[in-house]
């Protein structure tokens, strides 16, 4: 059986993570630069070919057309849901978009799952160049929040990247996973997790049973789009405004001046986070040098609003749990937001208790989808995660109102069962419109999706057709269908709202491996060429050696040829011509090598 | 159906083994999961008669042992057969431990299963006794509006409406309280196997109470969101 690795797919950074069943413990897997850290940017290069995090965070200053990052924004929502970020960043979004958006990275356009989909392949890379075997499986980590489109396009990235998602796991469970494994905790558990552009707080009853342990969920809130990214928005702004003003130097023209800002007032931020001051140090193309000191007091009084506004959600998700926060045994913090001096203080003050911050929080949520990994690996052995759906589903009824049939923070799977029936003679079909959400009117909650229940003519009422609305472990929502009277299934056809289509992904699944194809040819026309130089420049050296003075006229023909050959050869693109030309050369300069070998072992 | 049968899963032959299963939720022969009759309600997966008095931490514990077997996590590796049942198996699971666990959503179900829940007629109408003071209600909740709308003095109205607003929490409060008196008098019927009628005058009167708290609960929530908004 094949290892399910677990993997952190986030805003700003995605990991991939295993289970070690020698050790017990959750590992991250390194890439090939020893980080454990993959840059969520993906950057499509000028020839074609795509790269995919650290290289392609580089990029961001050099190509920012051609390169996106925090692409998780986007994932499940419709061009007119994005309107907002569009002043925010950088996103190139193709005017014709319908209900998926699509990118522009140079000239070309992709989905949100797409993209995602080439992280999601890097991190596979990472995980089979560790294991030296083929990994097709995972478990892939959510925001709590996310709603069904969300979830979807999640799993759909999965699929692209040829990787099957087993499940899909709340970052915040999957961070409590964690830290139970790390050190076994027991009663009610409070997860604060701000990471790049979500955050989500889920409340958790561990409880010990004679099977093992549960994490039972027992309510979860969040905001899908306020993280670390809001505090680089914020700061970006207030200083393109200065600068605009000292300096008259308007960098809303300058895509790669404005990204070289952000990434300068990442930096203070993080320095912020350890010292009480830093400086802003930044040359503007005119020569002169804006200089900006920074107190960390200063900071917090400007980021206040943004970590005030993480204090809705958790006061919503104990209510919701029927606690108050001193009934909350452990508090856990998870998210690289929460290294934010002013975030600790925040929650520690409302909670009146110390976080958890043993864990690295960059990692502590792949960790845990390690995990849910093992779990699923070897069955339900001594470990079960019960986690909830965060928004309620509804059905459109009449004048728009919505009635809720499974109310948020239920367990799952949970379903709900709603009879039809016609109201006039022969009528041929009902309509069902799906939502999610908690406002009262259907145009205020997410629409999900629409479709057309199909019925025989007959007899008004007289048709009597049952569906079933099941939200999966996922978080995922299947419709069914059944005649009540027959007992047989009804077929059913559900065009979600916003999402792709099976047919879609399966043609952007058979794209992504021609795209595998186009990497995997190019590293290896890299390595022929890198390989050809080396002979190339050996044989070079071999030939100029005084003890080769003596080599017949027709060797050295025929070494020359070999080496006229696979200098043309390196010259071309072809990396299999490369390789048979490297061979020739070998074989031309066999007698050659002993000869130099000969020579070197009697003079030494 | 009576209501005082007590919950005994109806047999039926195993789909994998074709052996009369006599396990409630996994084949006695085989061991593999079933599906669930459809005869079988809220109470009886949990092998509970039709009663109103759950013990909660016993409920909870029955729901934790059973997650324990039928959640899809223990289905990875299974046939697609098995792993749709215990998708079907654990949903049901997760629904009725939500229905039973709160003890209105439990009346609620016992009489919708009974065949005995009838929402009012028009849910709409206030209940004759609490005429007046909805009147008095809706009269402070349209000057408020009228108040924001004009920008005038928001603060004694407001005093005046969460003074309403308690009024009618308390009134929750009371129906609840009567619901649980009349759950009280369903046990002990169910107990003395008294005879139909008594049973659906109780059944009555309880469906009367829900639809009376339902109404107070939405006065409550419109006033609420009025309130805040």
């Amino acid at each position: 059986m094949r290892r399910i690795v677990g993997i952190d797919l986030g805003t700003t950074n995605s990991l991939v993570a295993y289970f070690d069943p020698q050790t017990g413990a959750a590992k991250c897997i390194p890439g090939p630069y020893g980080e454990t850290l993959c840059p969520s940017v993906v950057s499509l290069d000028p020839d074609g070919s795509i790269i995919v995090g650290e290289p392609a965070r580089r990029r961001l200053l050099t190509q920012p057309e051609r390169t996106i990052y925090s692409v998780k924004r986007l994932m499940g929502r419709g061009p007119a849901d994005v309107q907002n970020e569009l002043r925010l960043f950088p996103f190139r979004i193709d005017s014709a978009s319908q209900n998926v958006i699509r990118v522009k990275l140079g000239s070309k356009l992709f989905t949100p799952p797409e993209i995602s989909a080439f992280i999601l392949r890097e991190l596979k890379n990472w995980a089979e160049a560790y294991f030296a075997e083929p990994v097709d499986r995972a478990v892939v980590t959510v925001p709590a929040y996310f709603n069904d489109a969300q979830r979807q396009a999640t799993k759909d990235a999965g699929r692209i990247a040829g990787l099957e998602v087993l499940r899909l796991v709340n970052e915040p469970t999957a961070a409590a996973l964690a830290y139970g494994l790390h050190e076994k905790r027991r009663g009610k558990v409070a997860v604060y997790d701000l990471g790049g552009g979500t955050f989500d707080i889920s409340i958790l009853k561990l409880v010990s049973t004679s099977e093992g342990d549960i994490y039972q969920v027992l309510s979860t809130n969040g905001d899908t789009h306020l993280g670390g990214d809001d505090i680089d928005n914020l700061l970006q702004a207030l200083f393109h405004e200065k600068i605009l003003q000292q300096h008259q130097v308007d960098f809303s023209p300058r895509a790669e001046l404005a990204q070289e800002l952000r990434t300068a007032l990442i930096r203070v931020k993080h320095e912020l986070s350890e010292k009480d001051a830093a400086a802003l140090r930044f040359p503007l193309p005119n020569g002169a040098m804006f200089v900006h000191e920074f107190t960390r007091g200063a900071l917090e009084a400007l980021i206040c609003p943004i970590v005030d506004r993480t204090m809705g959600p958790v006061k919503q998700a104990l209510a919701d749990a029927q606690l108050k926060p001193g009934d909350l045994d452990e508090v856990v913090l998870v998210g690289g937001a929460t290294r934010t001096p002013l975030v600790r203080r925040t929650v520690q003050e409302y909670f009146n208790r110390p976080p958890h911050t043993e864990l690295n929080p960059d990692e502590v949520v792949a960790l845990g989808a390690a995990v849910q990994a093992d779990i699923l690996e070897r069955g339900v052995k001594n470990m079960l995660l019960l986690d909830v759906t965060p928004l309620s589903l509804g059905i459109e009824t009449y004048g728009g109102a919505v009635a809720k049939i499974i109310p948020r923070n239920s367990t799952i799977p949970a379903s709900a069962q709603e009879l039809y029936t016609t109201g006039v003679d022969n009528q041929t079909g009902i309509d069902i419109h799906v939502l999610q959400g908690e406002r009262e009117m259907a145009r205020d909650c997410r629409s999900l999706a629409r479709f057309t229940l199909k019925v025989p003519p007959a007899p008004a009422g007289l048709p009597r057709i049952e569906v079933k609305f099941l939200i999966d472990a996922n978080g995922i929502l299947q419709v069914s269908a059944r005649d009540v009277r027959s007992s047989e299934q009804h077929s059913l056809e559900v065009q979600p709202s916003y999402g792709l289509s099976d047919s879609e992904v399966e043609r952007m699944l058979e794209e992504s491996i021609e795209y595998a194809e186009q990497d995997f040819a190019e590293r290896q026309l890299t390595e022929a060429r890198t390989e050809a130089e080396a002979i190339l420049s050996a044989t070079a050296k071999a030939l100029s050696a005084e003890q080769v003075a003596g080599l017949a006229l027709e060797e050295k023909r025929r070494i020359d040829a070999a080496v006229a050959t696979l200098k043309e050869a390196a010259a071309g693109d072809d990396y299999k011509l490369i390789r048979s030309r490297i061979d020739a050369l070998n074989q031309a300069t066999t007698h050659l090598a002993e000869v130099v070998m000969n020579f070197a072992s009697r003079r030494y | 159906m009576s209501a005082t049968r007590t919950a005994s899963m109806s047999p039926l032959i195993c789909w994998s083994c074709r052996e009369r299963a006599l396990g409630p939720h996994f084949c006695s022969n085989c061991g593999k999961i079933q599906q669930l009759p459809r005869d079988v309600d809220y109470f009886a997966f949990f092998g509970l008669p039709r009663k109103l008095w759950i013990e909660g931490a016993e409920l909870e514990k029955k729901f934790l042992q059973l997650s324990w077997q039928l959640h899809p996590d223990n289905f990875v590796h299974a046939t697609e057969r098995e792993k749709d049942l215990s998708l079907e198996r654990s949903s049901q699971l997760n629904d009725a431990y939500r229905t039973l666990r709160e003890p209105v959503s439990r009346v609620e179900y016992l009489l919708a299963i009974e065949g005995a829940r009838k929402e009012g007629e028009q849910k709409q109408q206030a209940p004759p006794e609490l005429l007046e003071e909805v009147f008095g209600l809706n009269e402070s909740l349209d000057e408020l509006r009228e108040a924001k709308a004009g920008g005038g003095d928001l603060s004694a109205l407001k005093t005046r409406l969460e003074a309403a607003e308690n009024n009618f929490q308390e009134k929750l409060a009371e129906v609840d309280e009567q619901l649980q008196g009349i759950a009280r008098e369903w046990d002990a019927a169910l107990d003395n196997n008294v005879e139909n009628v008594a049973r659906n005058k109780l059944m009555a009167r309880m469906n009367d109470l829900l639809n009376r708290r339902s109404y107070i609960r939405n006065l409550v929530r419109n006033v609420a969101a009025e309130l805040t908004g």
